[in-house]
Protein backbone atom coordinates (compact mmCIF):
# COMPACT_ATOMS: atom_id res chain seq x y z
CA UNK A 1 0.00 0.00 0.00
CA UNK A 2 1.48 3.30 -1.06
CA UNK A 3 0.00 5.25 1.85
CA UNK A 4 3.10 7.40 2.06
CA UNK A 5 2.29 8.99 -1.31
CA UNK A 6 -1.00 10.33 0.02
CA UNK A 7 0.67 11.61 3.17
CA UNK A 8 3.38 13.41 1.19
CA UNK A 9 0.85 14.94 -1.23
CA UNK A 10 -1.29 16.10 1.67
CA UNK A 11 1.69 17.72 3.43
CA UNK A 12 2.69 19.56 0.25
CA UNK A 13 -0.86 20.85 -0.05
CA UNK A 14 -0.71 22.09 3.55
CA UNK A 15 2.62 23.86 3.01
CA UNK A 16 1.28 25.66 -0.05
CA UNK A 17 -2.23 26.32 1.28
CA UNK A 18 -1.57 30.02 1.94
CA UNK A 19 0.56 30.93 -1.03
CA UNK A 20 0.82 34.69 -0.58
CA UNK A 21 1.98 34.26 3.02
CA UNK A 22 4.32 31.50 2.03
CA UNK A 23 6.11 33.40 -0.72
CA UNK A 24 6.27 36.72 1.14
CA UNK A 25 7.73 34.95 4.19
CA UNK A 26 10.13 32.85 2.13
CA UNK A 27 11.50 35.72 0.05
CA UNK A 28 11.43 38.16 2.95
CA UNK A 29 13.19 35.82 5.35
CA UNK A 30 15.85 34.73 2.88
CA UNK A 31 16.61 38.08 1.27
CA UNK A 32 16.42 40.28 4.36
CA UNK A 33 18.37 37.92 6.58
CA UNK A 34 21.14 37.70 4.00
CA UNK A 35 21.25 41.47 3.61
CA UNK A 36 21.44 42.02 7.37
CA UNK A 37 24.16 39.40 7.80
CA UNK A 38 26.11 40.79 4.85
CA UNK A 39 25.88 44.34 6.23
CA UNK A 40 27.23 43.14 9.59
CA UNK A 41 30.13 41.22 8.09
CA UNK A 42 30.94 43.96 5.62
CA UNK A 43 31.36 46.37 8.55
CA UNK A 44 33.59 43.83 10.35
CA UNK A 45 35.73 43.22 7.24
CA UNK A 46 36.05 46.98 6.75
CA UNK A 47 36.89 47.61 10.41
CA UNK A 48 39.66 45.00 10.19
CA UNK A 49 40.85 46.18 6.77
CA UNK A 50 41.05 42.62 5.51
CA UNK A 51 39.47 40.57 2.75
CA UNK A 52 39.67 37.14 4.37
CA UNK A 53 38.67 36.16 7.90
CA UNK A 54 39.04 32.58 9.13
CA UNK A 55 39.08 31.41 5.51
CA UNK A 56 35.93 33.33 4.58
CA UNK A 57 35.75 36.16 2.06
CA UNK A 58 32.71 38.46 1.97
CA UNK A 59 31.09 36.65 -1.03
CA UNK A 60 31.62 33.31 0.76
CA UNK A 61 30.04 34.75 3.88
CA UNK A 62 27.09 35.94 1.77
CA UNK A 63 26.58 32.44 0.36
CA UNK A 64 26.86 31.01 3.88
CA UNK A 65 24.03 33.24 5.10
CA UNK A 66 21.95 32.49 2.00
CA UNK A 67 22.07 28.82 2.96
CA UNK A 68 21.53 29.33 6.71
CA UNK A 69 17.77 30.19 6.79
CA UNK A 70 16.99 27.22 4.57
CA UNK A 71 19.37 24.98 6.50
CA UNK A 72 17.44 25.86 9.66
CA UNK A 73 14.16 25.05 7.94
CA UNK A 74 15.37 21.76 6.46
CA UNK A 75 16.63 20.61 9.82
CA UNK A 76 13.63 21.70 11.86
CA UNK A 77 11.14 20.30 9.31
CA UNK A 78 7.69 20.75 10.79
CA UNK A 79 7.36 23.51 13.33
CA UNK A 80 7.69 23.30 17.11
CA UNK A 81 4.74 21.39 18.56
CA UNK A 82 4.33 18.95 15.66
CA UNK A 83 3.61 16.20 18.18
CA UNK A 84 2.91 17.82 21.55
CA UNK A 85 0.10 20.00 20.14
CA UNK A 86 -1.82 16.87 19.15
CA UNK A 87 -1.20 15.24 22.50
CA UNK A 88 -2.50 18.33 24.30
CA UNK A 89 -5.66 18.72 22.23
CA UNK A 90 -6.41 15.00 22.08
CA UNK A 91 -6.19 14.73 18.27
CA UNK A 92 -3.34 12.28 18.77
CA UNK A 93 -6.11 9.64 18.98
CA UNK A 94 -6.12 9.26 15.22
CA UNK A 95 -2.61 7.80 15.16
CA UNK A 96 -3.74 5.08 17.51
CA UNK A 97 -6.45 3.95 15.09
CA UNK A 98 -4.49 4.35 11.84
CA UNK A 99 -3.32 1.00 10.48
CA UNK A 100 0.21 2.39 10.18
CA UNK A 101 3.06 3.09 12.58
CA UNK A 102 2.75 6.45 14.31
CA UNK A 103 6.54 6.84 14.17
CA UNK A 104 6.68 6.20 10.42
CA UNK A 105 3.82 8.63 9.80
CA UNK A 106 5.37 11.41 11.85
CA UNK A 107 8.84 10.98 10.36
CA UNK A 108 7.34 11.07 6.89
CA UNK A 109 5.39 14.28 7.47
CA UNK A 110 8.46 15.84 9.07
CA UNK A 111 10.76 14.87 6.21
CA UNK A 112 8.25 16.06 3.60
CA UNK A 113 8.78 19.57 4.96
CA UNK A 114 12.55 19.06 4.92
CA UNK A 115 12.47 17.85 1.30
CA UNK A 116 10.33 20.83 0.30
CA UNK A 117 12.83 23.27 1.83
CA UNK A 118 15.69 21.34 0.18
CA UNK A 119 14.10 22.05 -3.20
CA UNK A 120 14.03 25.74 -2.27
CA UNK A 121 17.70 25.53 -1.33
CA UNK A 122 18.60 23.94 -4.66
CA UNK A 123 16.73 26.71 -6.46
CA UNK A 124 18.35 29.54 -4.48
CA UNK A 125 21.82 28.00 -4.64
CA UNK A 126 21.61 27.70 -8.44
CA UNK A 127 20.20 31.23 -8.88
CA UNK A 128 22.97 32.68 -6.64
CA UNK A 129 25.73 30.94 -8.58
CA UNK A 130 24.28 32.06 -11.90
CA UNK A 131 23.94 35.66 -10.67
CA UNK A 132 27.52 35.91 -9.35
CA UNK A 133 28.80 34.36 -12.57
CA UNK A 134 30.15 31.07 -11.19
CA UNK A 135 27.83 29.12 -13.49
CA UNK A 136 26.72 25.61 -12.62
CA UNK A 137 29.82 23.47 -12.89
CA UNK A 138 29.73 19.72 -12.24
CA UNK A 139 31.78 20.26 -9.08
CA UNK A 140 29.23 22.74 -7.69
CA UNK A 141 26.37 20.36 -8.44
CA UNK A 142 28.17 17.43 -6.80
CA UNK A 143 28.78 19.55 -3.67
CA UNK A 144 25.13 20.57 -3.70
CA UNK A 145 24.01 16.95 -4.04
CA UNK A 146 26.16 15.78 -1.11
CA UNK A 147 25.14 18.83 0.91
CA UNK A 148 21.44 18.07 0.44
CA UNK A 149 22.06 14.43 1.35
CA UNK A 150 23.72 15.45 4.65
CA UNK A 151 20.99 18.04 5.28
CA UNK A 152 18.37 15.29 5.04
CA UNK A 153 20.40 12.98 7.32
CA UNK A 154 20.64 15.88 9.81
CA UNK A 155 16.87 16.42 9.50
CA UNK A 156 16.28 12.75 10.42
CA UNK A 157 18.51 13.07 13.49
CA UNK A 158 16.92 16.34 14.59
CA UNK A 159 13.46 14.84 14.00
CA UNK A 160 14.29 12.07 16.48
CA UNK A 161 15.71 14.60 18.96
CA UNK A 162 12.58 16.75 18.58
CA UNK A 163 10.34 13.71 18.96
CA UNK A 164 12.07 12.70 22.21
CA UNK A 165 11.46 16.17 23.62
CA UNK A 166 7.91 16.51 22.24
CA UNK A 167 6.98 13.21 23.89
CA UNK A 168 7.73 14.78 27.28
CA UNK A 169 4.30 16.36 26.74
CA UNK A 170 2.87 13.04 27.96
CA UNK A 171 4.12 14.08 31.41
CA UNK A 172 4.52 17.87 31.33
CA UNK A 173 1.99 20.67 30.74
CA UNK A 174 3.99 22.41 28.06
CA UNK A 175 7.13 21.54 26.12
CA UNK A 176 7.15 24.47 23.71
CA UNK A 177 9.76 26.33 25.73
CA UNK A 178 11.95 23.22 25.92
CA UNK A 179 11.89 22.88 22.15
CA UNK A 180 12.76 26.55 21.69
CA UNK A 181 15.66 26.13 24.13
CA UNK A 182 17.00 23.26 22.06
CA UNK A 183 16.70 25.35 18.94
CA UNK A 184 18.77 28.14 20.52
CA UNK A 185 21.50 25.63 21.33
CA UNK A 186 21.40 23.93 17.94
CA UNK A 187 21.37 27.19 15.99
CA UNK A 188 24.15 28.81 18.01
CA UNK A 189 26.47 25.83 18.43
CA UNK A 190 25.53 24.45 15.01
CA UNK A 191 26.73 27.54 13.15
CA UNK A 192 23.50 29.32 12.16
CA UNK A 193 24.45 32.58 13.82
CA UNK A 194 28.02 32.58 12.61
CA UNK A 195 30.40 30.03 11.03
CA UNK A 196 31.97 27.78 13.66
CA UNK A 197 35.43 28.67 12.30
CA UNK A 198 35.04 31.90 14.30
CA UNK A 199 34.63 30.04 17.58
CA UNK A 200 37.77 29.56 19.71
CA UNK A 201 39.58 26.30 18.90
CA UNK A 202 38.87 24.83 22.38
CA UNK A 203 35.13 25.37 21.79
CA UNK A 204 35.31 23.64 18.40
CA UNK A 205 37.20 20.74 19.96
CA UNK A 206 34.42 20.34 22.55
CA UNK A 207 31.61 20.75 20.02
CA UNK A 208 32.89 17.79 18.00
CA UNK A 209 31.54 15.54 20.75
CA UNK A 210 28.04 17.00 20.39
CA UNK A 211 25.60 16.60 17.46
CA UNK A 212 25.34 20.38 16.91
CA UNK A 213 28.08 21.07 14.31
CA UNK A 214 27.01 18.07 12.22
CA UNK A 215 23.41 19.27 12.05
CA UNK A 216 24.02 22.66 10.41
CA UNK A 217 27.67 23.54 9.88
CA UNK A 218 28.69 20.27 8.18
CA UNK A 219 25.95 20.27 5.49
CA UNK A 220 26.51 23.98 4.80
CA UNK A 221 30.26 23.49 4.47
CA UNK A 222 29.66 20.51 2.20
CA UNK A 223 27.26 22.48 0.00
CA UNK A 224 29.83 25.28 -0.25
CA UNK A 225 32.59 22.80 -1.08
CA UNK A 226 34.58 23.63 2.07
CA UNK A 227 34.33 20.29 3.86
CA UNK A 228 37.09 17.71 3.46
CA UNK A 229 36.30 14.02 2.79
CA UNK A 230 37.44 13.12 6.32
CA UNK A 231 35.16 15.79 7.76
CA UNK A 232 32.20 14.45 5.76
CA UNK A 233 32.83 10.82 6.67
CA UNK A 234 33.35 11.46 10.39
CA UNK A 235 30.41 13.86 10.40
CA UNK A 236 28.10 11.29 8.83
CA UNK A 237 29.35 8.68 11.30
CA UNK A 238 28.59 11.03 14.16
CA UNK A 239 25.11 11.76 12.78
CA UNK A 240 24.49 8.03 12.52
CA UNK A 241 25.46 7.45 16.16
CA UNK A 242 23.40 10.42 17.41
CA UNK A 243 20.51 9.26 15.24
CA UNK A 244 20.53 5.87 16.96
CA UNK A 245 20.76 7.48 20.41
CA UNK A 246 17.83 9.83 19.76
CA UNK A 247 15.72 7.11 18.09
CA UNK A 248 16.21 4.80 21.05
CA UNK A 249 15.37 7.65 23.43
CA UNK A 250 12.19 8.48 21.50
CA UNK A 251 11.13 4.80 21.44
CA UNK A 252 11.77 4.44 25.17
CA UNK A 253 9.85 7.65 25.86
CA UNK A 254 6.92 6.43 23.83
CA UNK A 255 6.97 3.01 25.50
CA UNK A 256 7.01 4.64 28.92
CA UNK A 257 4.46 7.36 28.17
CA UNK A 258 2.00 5.60 25.86
CA UNK A 259 -0.25 4.50 28.70
CA UNK A 260 -0.33 7.96 30.20
CA UNK A 261 -2.12 9.33 27.14
CA UNK A 262 -5.79 9.73 28.03
CA UNK A 263 -7.11 10.81 24.64
CA UNK A 264 -9.00 13.75 26.12
CA UNK A 265 -6.45 16.54 25.89
CA UNK A 266 -6.02 19.48 28.25
CA UNK B 1 -8.45 56.20 31.25
CA UNK B 2 -9.06 55.13 34.85
CA UNK B 3 -11.39 52.40 33.62
CA UNK B 4 -8.68 51.04 31.30
CA UNK B 5 -6.16 51.11 34.11
CA UNK B 6 -8.51 49.14 36.38
CA UNK B 7 -9.17 46.69 33.57
CA UNK B 8 -5.45 46.19 33.06
CA UNK B 9 -5.00 45.41 36.74
CA UNK B 10 -7.57 42.65 36.28
CA UNK B 11 -5.60 41.33 33.31
CA UNK B 12 -2.49 41.21 35.50
CA UNK B 13 -4.25 39.38 38.29
CA UNK B 14 -5.72 36.83 35.88
CA UNK B 15 -2.39 36.29 34.07
CA UNK B 16 -0.39 35.69 37.26
CA UNK B 17 -2.87 33.16 38.62
CA UNK B 18 -2.91 31.41 35.22
CA UNK B 19 0.91 31.28 35.09
CA UNK B 20 1.05 29.76 38.58
CA UNK B 21 -1.17 26.88 37.44
CA UNK B 22 1.57 25.65 35.09
CA UNK B 23 4.63 25.98 37.29
CA UNK B 24 6.90 23.72 35.24
CA UNK B 25 6.17 25.70 32.08
CA UNK B 26 6.67 28.91 34.07
CA UNK B 27 10.18 27.78 35.03
CA UNK B 28 11.04 26.47 31.55
CA UNK B 29 10.11 29.77 29.96
CA UNK B 30 12.33 31.72 32.32
CA UNK B 31 15.23 29.39 31.50
CA UNK B 32 14.44 29.65 27.78
CA UNK B 33 14.63 33.44 27.80
CA UNK B 34 17.77 33.32 29.91
CA UNK B 35 19.40 31.09 27.27
CA UNK B 36 18.27 33.52 24.57
CA UNK B 37 20.05 36.35 26.41
CA UNK B 38 23.21 34.31 26.91
CA UNK B 39 23.28 33.30 23.22
CA UNK B 40 22.94 36.95 22.16
CA UNK B 41 25.75 38.07 24.42
CA UNK B 42 27.97 35.15 23.37
CA UNK B 43 27.42 35.92 19.69
CA UNK B 44 28.93 39.38 20.06
CA UNK B 45 31.62 38.12 22.47
CA UNK B 46 32.76 35.68 19.76
CA UNK B 47 32.66 38.40 17.10
CA UNK B 48 34.78 40.66 19.29
CA UNK B 49 37.45 37.95 19.37
CA UNK B 50 38.04 38.88 15.71
CA UNK B 51 37.49 42.63 15.64
CA UNK B 52 37.69 45.69 17.89
CA UNK B 53 34.75 47.56 16.42
CA UNK B 54 31.31 46.57 15.18
CA UNK B 55 29.30 49.36 13.59
CA UNK B 56 31.75 51.82 15.14
CA UNK B 57 31.19 50.56 18.69
CA UNK B 58 33.61 48.93 21.08
CA UNK B 59 32.69 45.84 23.11
CA UNK B 60 31.53 47.77 26.19
CA UNK B 61 29.45 50.12 24.03
CA UNK B 62 28.01 47.11 22.25
CA UNK B 63 27.02 45.61 25.62
CA UNK B 64 24.87 48.70 26.28
CA UNK B 65 23.24 48.23 22.89
CA UNK B 66 22.65 44.48 23.50
CA UNK B 67 21.19 45.21 26.93
CA UNK B 68 18.91 47.81 25.32
CA UNK B 69 17.41 45.48 22.73
CA UNK B 70 17.12 42.62 25.22
CA UNK B 71 15.19 44.92 27.54
CA UNK B 72 12.82 46.00 24.74
CA UNK B 73 12.38 42.37 23.73
CA UNK B 74 11.64 41.31 27.33
CA UNK B 75 9.05 44.08 27.73
CA UNK B 76 7.48 43.08 24.43
CA UNK B 77 7.39 39.39 25.40
CA UNK B 78 5.78 40.32 28.70
CA UNK B 79 3.16 42.78 27.56
CA UNK B 80 2.10 42.07 23.98
CA UNK B 81 3.81 39.11 22.27
CA UNK B 82 1.54 36.38 23.65
CA UNK B 83 -1.57 38.35 22.69
CA UNK B 84 -0.41 38.90 19.14
CA UNK B 85 0.58 35.23 18.84
CA UNK B 86 -3.07 34.25 19.31
CA UNK B 87 -4.44 37.13 17.25
CA UNK B 88 -4.71 35.21 13.91
CA UNK B 89 -6.69 32.47 15.63
CA UNK B 90 -9.27 35.00 16.88
CA UNK B 91 -9.79 36.31 13.35
CA UNK B 92 -9.90 32.91 11.67
CA UNK B 93 -12.26 31.36 14.20
CA UNK B 94 -14.52 34.38 14.34
CA UNK B 95 -13.71 34.90 18.04
CA UNK B 96 -13.06 38.58 17.41
CA UNK B 97 -16.84 39.06 17.71
CA UNK B 98 -16.56 38.73 21.48
CA UNK B 99 -14.02 41.52 21.60
CA UNK B 100 -15.95 43.83 19.31
CA UNK B 101 -19.10 43.80 21.43
CA UNK B 102 -17.27 44.73 24.65
CA UNK B 103 -17.39 48.36 25.77
CA UNK B 104 -13.62 48.83 25.48
CA UNK B 105 -11.29 49.40 22.56
CA UNK B 106 -10.81 46.00 20.82
CA UNK B 107 -7.23 46.98 19.95
CA UNK B 108 -6.49 47.61 23.64
CA UNK B 109 -8.17 44.37 24.69
CA UNK B 110 -6.53 42.20 22.03
CA UNK B 111 -3.06 43.67 22.50
CA UNK B 112 -2.88 43.68 26.30
CA UNK B 113 -5.28 41.07 27.66
CA UNK B 114 -2.64 38.47 28.47
CA UNK B 115 0.29 39.66 30.55
CA UNK B 116 3.05 37.05 30.34
CA UNK B 117 3.99 36.59 33.99
CA UNK B 118 6.95 34.30 33.26
CA UNK B 119 8.45 36.81 30.84
CA UNK B 120 8.11 39.42 33.55
CA UNK B 121 10.85 37.57 35.41
CA UNK B 122 12.95 38.05 32.29
CA UNK B 123 12.33 41.79 32.34
CA UNK B 124 14.04 41.62 35.73
CA UNK B 125 16.92 39.62 34.22
CA UNK B 126 17.26 41.90 31.19
CA UNK B 127 16.95 44.93 33.47
CA UNK B 128 19.77 43.63 35.66
CA UNK B 129 21.99 43.15 32.62
CA UNK B 130 21.01 46.65 31.45
CA UNK B 131 22.02 48.18 34.80
CA UNK B 132 25.25 46.16 34.80
CA UNK B 133 26.21 47.28 31.30
CA UNK B 134 25.56 50.93 32.22
CA UNK B 135 27.36 50.65 35.57
CA UNK B 136 30.43 49.05 34.01
CA UNK B 137 30.65 51.64 31.19
CA UNK B 138 34.00 53.36 31.54
CA UNK B 139 33.06 56.71 29.89
CA UNK B 140 31.42 59.44 32.00
CA UNK B 141 27.73 60.09 31.36
CA UNK B 142 25.00 62.40 32.67
CA UNK B 143 21.57 61.70 34.11
CA UNK B 144 20.10 63.36 31.01
CA UNK B 145 21.79 60.75 28.79
CA UNK B 146 20.45 57.94 30.97
CA UNK B 147 16.91 59.32 31.07
CA UNK B 148 17.04 59.93 27.33
CA UNK B 149 18.11 56.34 26.73
CA UNK B 150 15.26 55.08 28.86
CA UNK B 151 12.66 57.32 27.19
CA UNK B 152 13.84 56.33 23.72
CA UNK B 153 13.69 52.64 24.66
CA UNK B 154 10.05 53.05 25.74
CA UNK B 155 9.43 54.68 22.38
CA UNK B 156 11.36 51.75 20.82
CA UNK B 157 8.93 49.34 22.44
CA UNK B 158 6.03 51.29 20.90
CA UNK B 159 7.68 51.07 17.44
CA UNK B 160 8.27 47.34 17.95
CA UNK B 161 4.62 46.83 18.86
CA UNK B 162 3.38 48.81 15.84
CA UNK B 163 5.52 46.87 13.35
CA UNK B 164 4.51 43.57 14.95
CA UNK B 165 0.83 44.49 14.79
CA UNK B 166 1.16 45.62 11.18
CA UNK B 167 2.60 42.19 10.34
CA UNK B 168 -0.30 40.37 11.99
CA UNK B 169 -3.19 42.48 10.70
CA UNK B 170 -2.99 41.09 7.10
CA UNK B 171 -4.64 37.97 8.57
CA UNK B 172 -7.93 39.84 8.13
CA UNK B 173 -7.47 39.47 4.37
CA UNK B 174 -5.32 36.34 4.00
CA UNK B 175 -6.99 34.19 6.72
CA UNK B 176 -3.65 32.44 7.15
CA UNK B 177 -2.80 30.74 10.45
CA UNK B 178 0.07 33.05 11.46
CA UNK B 179 0.02 36.10 9.22
CA UNK B 180 3.50 37.45 8.63
CA UNK B 181 4.61 36.96 12.22
CA UNK B 182 7.42 34.58 11.20
CA UNK B 183 8.67 37.22 8.80
CA UNK B 184 8.48 39.76 11.62
CA UNK B 185 10.68 37.63 13.88
CA UNK B 186 13.18 37.16 11.04
CA UNK B 187 13.22 40.88 10.32
CA UNK B 188 13.58 41.50 14.05
CA UNK B 189 17.29 40.67 13.68
CA UNK B 190 17.64 44.17 12.24
CA UNK B 191 16.84 45.47 15.73
CA UNK B 192 19.75 43.44 17.08
CA UNK B 193 22.35 45.07 14.85
CA UNK B 194 23.86 48.58 15.20
CA UNK B 195 22.24 50.92 12.67
CA UNK B 196 25.58 52.14 11.30
CA UNK B 197 26.12 48.86 9.46
CA UNK B 198 23.11 49.60 7.24
CA UNK B 199 23.89 51.69 4.19
CA UNK B 200 21.99 52.92 1.12
CA UNK B 201 18.43 51.67 0.62
CA UNK B 202 18.85 49.13 3.43
CA UNK B 203 19.30 52.07 5.78
CA UNK B 204 16.13 53.68 4.46
CA UNK B 205 14.31 50.36 4.95
CA UNK B 206 15.37 49.94 8.58
CA UNK B 207 15.16 53.56 9.68
CA UNK B 208 11.98 54.66 7.88
CA UNK B 209 9.88 51.89 6.32
CA UNK B 210 10.42 49.14 8.89
CA UNK B 211 12.23 51.22 11.52
CA UNK B 212 13.84 48.42 13.53
CA UNK B 213 17.00 50.51 13.86
CA UNK B 214 15.10 53.13 15.88
CA UNK B 215 14.12 50.59 18.56
CA UNK B 216 17.44 50.07 20.34
CA UNK B 217 20.29 51.27 18.13
CA UNK B 218 19.30 54.95 18.09
CA UNK B 219 18.62 55.01 21.86
CA UNK B 220 22.02 53.39 22.51
CA UNK B 221 23.60 55.89 20.13
CA UNK B 222 21.95 58.72 22.07
CA UNK B 223 23.56 57.45 25.27
CA UNK B 224 26.97 56.67 23.79
CA UNK B 225 27.53 59.49 21.29
CA UNK B 226 24.52 61.77 21.51
CA UNK B 227 22.03 62.40 18.71
CA UNK B 228 21.50 65.47 16.53
CA UNK B 229 18.15 67.30 16.82
CA UNK B 230 17.33 66.05 13.33
CA UNK B 231 17.72 62.44 14.51
CA UNK B 232 15.34 63.02 17.42
CA UNK B 233 12.88 64.65 15.03
CA UNK B 234 13.25 61.64 12.76
CA UNK B 235 12.46 59.23 15.64
CA UNK B 236 9.43 61.30 16.66
CA UNK B 237 8.01 61.62 13.16
CA UNK B 238 8.51 57.94 12.31
CA UNK B 239 6.90 56.88 15.61
CA UNK B 240 3.88 59.14 15.12
CA UNK B 241 3.58 58.09 11.47
CA UNK B 242 3.72 54.41 12.39
CA UNK B 243 1.08 54.86 15.11
CA UNK B 244 -1.25 56.65 12.69
CA UNK B 245 -0.66 54.00 10.03
CA UNK B 246 -1.49 51.24 12.50
CA UNK B 247 -4.68 53.02 13.55
CA UNK B 248 -5.74 53.56 9.93
CA UNK B 249 -5.05 49.96 8.88
CA UNK B 250 -6.73 48.60 12.00
CA UNK B 251 -9.92 50.53 11.15
CA UNK B 252 -9.75 49.30 7.56
CA UNK B 253 -9.17 45.71 8.71
CA UNK B 254 -12.15 45.80 11.06
CA UNK B 255 -14.35 46.93 8.17
CA UNK B 256 -13.31 43.87 6.16
CA UNK B 257 -13.80 41.43 9.06
CA UNK B 258 -16.45 38.95 7.99
CA UNK B 259 -16.96 37.33 11.40
CA UNK B 260 -17.33 33.93 9.74
CA UNK B 261 -14.78 31.38 10.84
CA UNK B 262 -12.49 29.64 8.37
Amino acid sequence: MNWWRFVVANEFRKILAFRSDFWVTFIGQTVVMVLIARALWQSIFEANGTEVMEGFTLPMMTLYYIIVPLANKIMTGENVGFLSREIYDGSFNRYLIYPISFFQYKILTYLTHSVFFSVQLILIFCVFNLIVGHGLSVELLINLFFGIFIFLCAACVYCMLAMSVELISLWADNVWSLMVMIRFFVFFFGGSYLPLDFFPSWANALLKFTPFPHLISLPIRTTMGLATTTEIVTGLGSLFVWGIIFTMTAKKMWAAGEHRYNGVGI
Amino acid sequence: MKRYFRLYLHFLQFSFSKAMEFRLDFTFRIIMDFIYYVVNILLFKVLFLHTNLIGGWTEEQMMIFIASYLLVDAINMTIVATNLWWFPAYINRGDLDYYLIRPVSPLFFLSLREFSANSFMNVVLAGTFFIYSIASYSEPFTLFQLMGLFALLINGFFIYYCIQMLMVIPVFWTQSPRGFIDLFYSLGIAMERPDRIFKGWLRVLFTVILPFALIASYPAKFFIEGLEAIDLLHIASVSIGLGLLLFFIWKKALRSYSSASS
